[in-house]
């Protein structure tokens, strides 16, 4: 017996749903001829579904009384969906000076979607401007280390050579010292040859004046 | 410069001839070694590097005989750099006599530093081997005077051309031991993670994953700064992927690191190479399946 209710639930609610629409659409509709039409429309709908609601009412009615309890509660829910629904139609149907006041800012959706899909775009694309350049930036700051690593190696190098020539020269001072005491010998003891040479010298002369003279006196 | 050829011919011919000929007081071969220099900086200006390279060469002689085994040696480093304008073989013996010489006269800094040159000369030829010895030699030398910053540069040059040729582990543990010894040093510390960069890529290479892990963590400990950084999660996420032996992971991850900082032609040869290992194994598991 309930399958029969259920079938009228179904229609019911796709009708809600189809008559929803509808009055949303109409509202944004401002050719009169156009929304009269929808309008004439809606109310159609809705007294379809006041007939569904009252056969549904008789159905549960029929019924017995704990399935009727559950299934008069539901129909409590439609009827004042019904009535919201009708409430819409009938703000939608009245030209209502409040209602184009405020409506005024909604003239023109679909442009003023437009628009922010514009403004959208062009942020995103300023964002994305802005990642790359700090990509870029990164890029940049890493070469800037690895070059700065490469002359702290350099400089690594460059000290110890520095610190290897310091020691060094010590060596070099000490073997100047040396090759001085050296040379300061070797020209004492030329000097010294020289000496001893012209005294030989001196001596062999004075032995041949003397011998010489020696034989020329003997003579 | 013709001039210039012409002279340098008359010095030699000269020298000869006192070679030839009887000397004074036998100094007759420092006479000779004085022309052969003058000679060869003829050629030099000539620009005939051969005929200089040649003229060295037989300076050499003459002060081998008489003695002077620095002027020698420093006679082959000249001879050297001549002949490597034109043929590197020869510039090679030429410094590898001069070497020998320096070390009987026991000045083992410059030997260091010809065997570097050698290397070097070996690794413009692409022998990669003998320029792998050679640096090795180099930075034994240098270690020895207590140059380690030199030591080191040629110790990574080992390492580089090792793991060229997959003697991964070598190259590993030099790149550690440098490591090691730079977080020390308060100049050298910003190098750590490039040698710890470079030392996980041969890991990857070997492609034993409980060794990268374990690597990594000691990595870790070493530097505690290293987990911060970039490279450590390069070298985190590709050994993520070894484990689930996804190539496109491999490959977005090295692109990331690439667009950051350009990878150098070393690293990329070694990554490459993981990446065809990966990609082998990949295969072979779908044939497998």
């Amino acid at each position: 017996m309930s399958e029969v209710f259920e079938g009228y639930e179904r229609q019911y609610c796709e009708l809600s749903a189809n008559l929803s629409r509808k009055c949303n659409s109409a509202s944004v509709i401002h050719d009169s001829e156009q929304k009269k039409q929808k309008l004439s429309e809606i109310s159609s709908g809705i007294d379809e579904a006041d007939v569904l609601i009252r056969k549904m009412d008789l159905e549960a009615r029929s019924l017995q009384p704990g399935v009727k309890a559950t299934l008069l509660a539901k129909l409590r829910e439609y009827k004042a969906d019904l009535n919201k629904l009708k409430k819409e139609f009938k703000r939608i149907s009245s030209p209502n000076a409040h209602d184009e006041l405020l409506e005024s800012g909604m003239a023109d959706v679909h442009s003023v979607s437009a628009e922010q899909r514009d403004r959208l775009s062009m942020s995103v694309e300023r964002l994305n401007q802005s990642s790359d350049r700090i990509k870029e930036s990164r890029r940049t700051v890493l070469e800037t280390e690895e070059l700065g690593i490469s002359i702290l190696e350099d400089l690594h190098q460059q000290r110890q050579t520095l610190l290897h020539a310091h020691n060094k020269l010590y060596d070099v001072d000490s073997a100047i010292d040396k090759s001085k005491k050296v040379l300061t010998t070797m020209s004492r003891r030329i000097t010294k040859n020289k000496w001893i040479a012209g005294s030989v010298i001196v001596a062999l002369v004075l032995a041949i004046v003397l011998i010489l003279y020696y034989k020329i006196s003997h003579r | 410069m013709g001039d210039q050829l012409g002279r340098g011919e008359e010095f030699v011919k000269k020298a000869e001839k006192k070679l030839k000929g009887w000397g004074l007081f036998g100094s007759k071969y420092e006479d000779a070694a004085d022309l052969f220099d003058k000679a060869a900086n003829c050629f030099k200006l000539a620009k005939s590097w051969d005929k200089a390279g040649s003229t060295y060469v037989k300076l050499v002689n003459c002060y081998l005989k008489s003695e002077s085994k620095h002027e020698a040696a420093q006679a082959y480093v000249n001879a050297a750099q001549c002949y490597k304008k034109t043929a590197t073989k020869e510039a090679i013996s030429c410094l590898q006599q001069a070497v020998n010489l320096f070390c009987d006269i026991g000045r083992l800094s410059m030997v260091a530093r010809y065997y570097k040159e050698i290397a070097e000369l070996y690794e413009s030829e692409q022998n990669i081997e003998q320029a792998m010895d050679y640096f090795e030699k180099a930075a034994d030398f240098f270690q020895n005077e207590d140059v380690s910053s030199s030591a080191n540069q040629c110790k990574l040059k080992v390492a580089q051309f090792a793991a060229q040729i997959e003697q991964y582990q070598k190259a590993i543990e030099i790149y550690e031991e440098i490591a090691r010894q730079s977080l020390t040093n308060n100049l050298l510390k910003y190098g750590v993670k490039g040698h710890l960069l470079n030392a996980g890529i041969c890991q990857l290479c070997k492609s034993d994953v409980v060794a990268i892990t374990n690597a990594l963590e000691r990595y870790q400990d070493l530097d505690p700064t290293f987990s911060g950084t970039r490279e450590y999660r390069l070298l985190a996420d590709i050994a993520s992927a070894i484990d689930e032996e996804d190539v496109t992971k491999f490959t977005e991850v090295v692109k990331e690191f690439d667009s950051m900082t350009p990878l150098d032609s070393w690293k990329t040869t070694l990554l490459l190479r993981v990446k065809d290992r990966l990609k082998a194994k990949e295969l072979e598991e779908d044939d497998l399946t």
